[in-house]
């Protein structure tokens, strides 16, 4: 169990009076979050940390229209989730909104030494990259950010009954990939 | 398909109570198909796991500069205006205050009577006085005129009733002077007539 000396509404509350900080030991809480989740969204490791830059800048500005600090989490990836669709609409042609393809791992760094094979974190992505967008997104939020489904309802801006559509068509998918069915021998 | 009395992947992300994960798990103990299905399902989530978070490459963070940081006393007024007890306590403190201002220091009602009431008086007796009399003669001149006309109305009723006697009058002369006139020929008859030879 980590106990904290300070909670996060404490540090926003400071942070709303000005104290930069407050704010910089907030970010350092949830940077590693953000980045990762920005990350598996836009495929790119560059954009995923201007769009984490932008993110907290974001956040810092409009912490004060934050009602309930004890929200922060949902708040804080709502901005994200807007960020990054709103850099789709920037660098994608018109009508082309968001990407298909070009999920993050395609080009896994020689100098990161993963837990698991390779060739798993390969699978993975590949099976992952063969999701559409919407869906990719509620794995990512509710699988590796462990958020509840009312929060990613409130992220999406979606009901939700949509988010546990995507989620769970997006299961089905990747159980196809990544556990396919012990084939049966025909008598 | 599944034949679980609940949804196996709720069960996998931990969305079901207590009771009806234990209904689930006694379901897949003796359901081939649901707990293959349960064991792909768990699969799937064990292998998705397998690509773990990143580190980010570089710090984020603000540098504190005083050029952007608020004021004190913009900090003070930005606290203020963010904190609605300390709004609805200053509310109530100048209401207060302004209570107390004016039970001490509330001017009393001038006593003294100002030099031209006299005057002012007069002038209002005066219009009041003409706005009476005023009304009331406009308030005589219409009564009057009422009065007139339901006379004139009276007197012509009278008229007519007096001219329908009148002629109901000559209508009776007539007729008594119609019976007079036989009542004579009558007695002249009487007074010639001579009884027949036989009723002598």
């Amino acid at each position: 169990m980590i106990f904290r000396a300070v909670e996060d509404p404490d540090l926003i509350r400071k942070a709303r009076r000005g104290d930069v900080e407050a704010y910089n030991l907030l970010i350092s809480r949830w940077e590693k979050r953000v980045y990762n989740y920005l990350l598996r969204i836009v495929g790119d490791r560059e954009d995923a940390l201007d769009l984490s830059q932008d993110v907290f800048l974001k956040a810092y500005q409009n912490l004060r229209k934050l009602d309930d600090p004890a929200r922060f989490a949902p708040w804080l990836f709502r901005i994200a989730h807007n960020e990054a669709f709103s850099s789709f609409r920037k660098k994608r042609p018109e009508g082309e909104t968001v990407p298909q393809s070009g999920f993050a791992g395609d080009d896994i760094p020689a100098n990161v030494s993963p837990a698991f094979p390779i060739e798993l974190s390969i699978a993975v992505t590949t099976a992952l990259g063969k999701l559409q967008a919407d869906q990719r997104e509620a794995v990512i939020l509710k699988i590796y950010q462990g958020f509840k489904f009312e929060e990613m309802a409130e992220i999406l801006s979606c009901p939700v009954s949509t988010v546990k559509s995507r989620l769970y068509t997006a299961l089905d998918v990747l159980k196809t990939q990544l556990a396919p069915a012990k084939s049966r021998g025909v008598t | 398909m599944s034949c679980s009395p609940f949804d196996l992947r709720d069960y996998l992300l931990d969305e079901l109570a207590e009771k009806e994960r234990r209904q689930v798990n006694q379901h897949v103990r003796s359901c081939g198909g649901c707990h293959e299905e349960l064991e792909r399902l768990r699969i799937t989530h064990t292998t998705l796991l397998a690509l773990r978070e990143e580190e980010v490459p570089q710090r984020i963070g603000f540098v504190s500069d005083k050029v952007f940081e608020p004021s004190p006393a913009r900090r003070v007024w930005q606290a203020f205006w963010g904190s609605s007890a300390k709004l609805g306590f200053a509310s109530a403190a100048m209401l207060s205050a302004a209570l107390v201002f004016f039970t001490f220091f509330r001017q009393a009602p001038a006593s003294a009577v100002p030099a031209d009431t006299s005057r002012i008086e007069a002038q209002v007796a005066a219009r009041v006085g003409a706005a009476v009399e005023k009304a009331v003669a406009e308030s005589e001149t219409r009564q009057a005129g009422k009065t007139a006309a339901l006379l004139a109305a009276a007197e012509q009723r009278f008229e007519g009733q007096r001219q329908a006697d009148r002629l109901d009058m000559l209508n009776v002369e007539q007729r008594l002077a119609v019976l007079q006139k036989r009542y004579n020929v009558r007695e002249n008859m009487v007074a010639r007539y001579e009884p027949p030879e036989e009723m002598k």
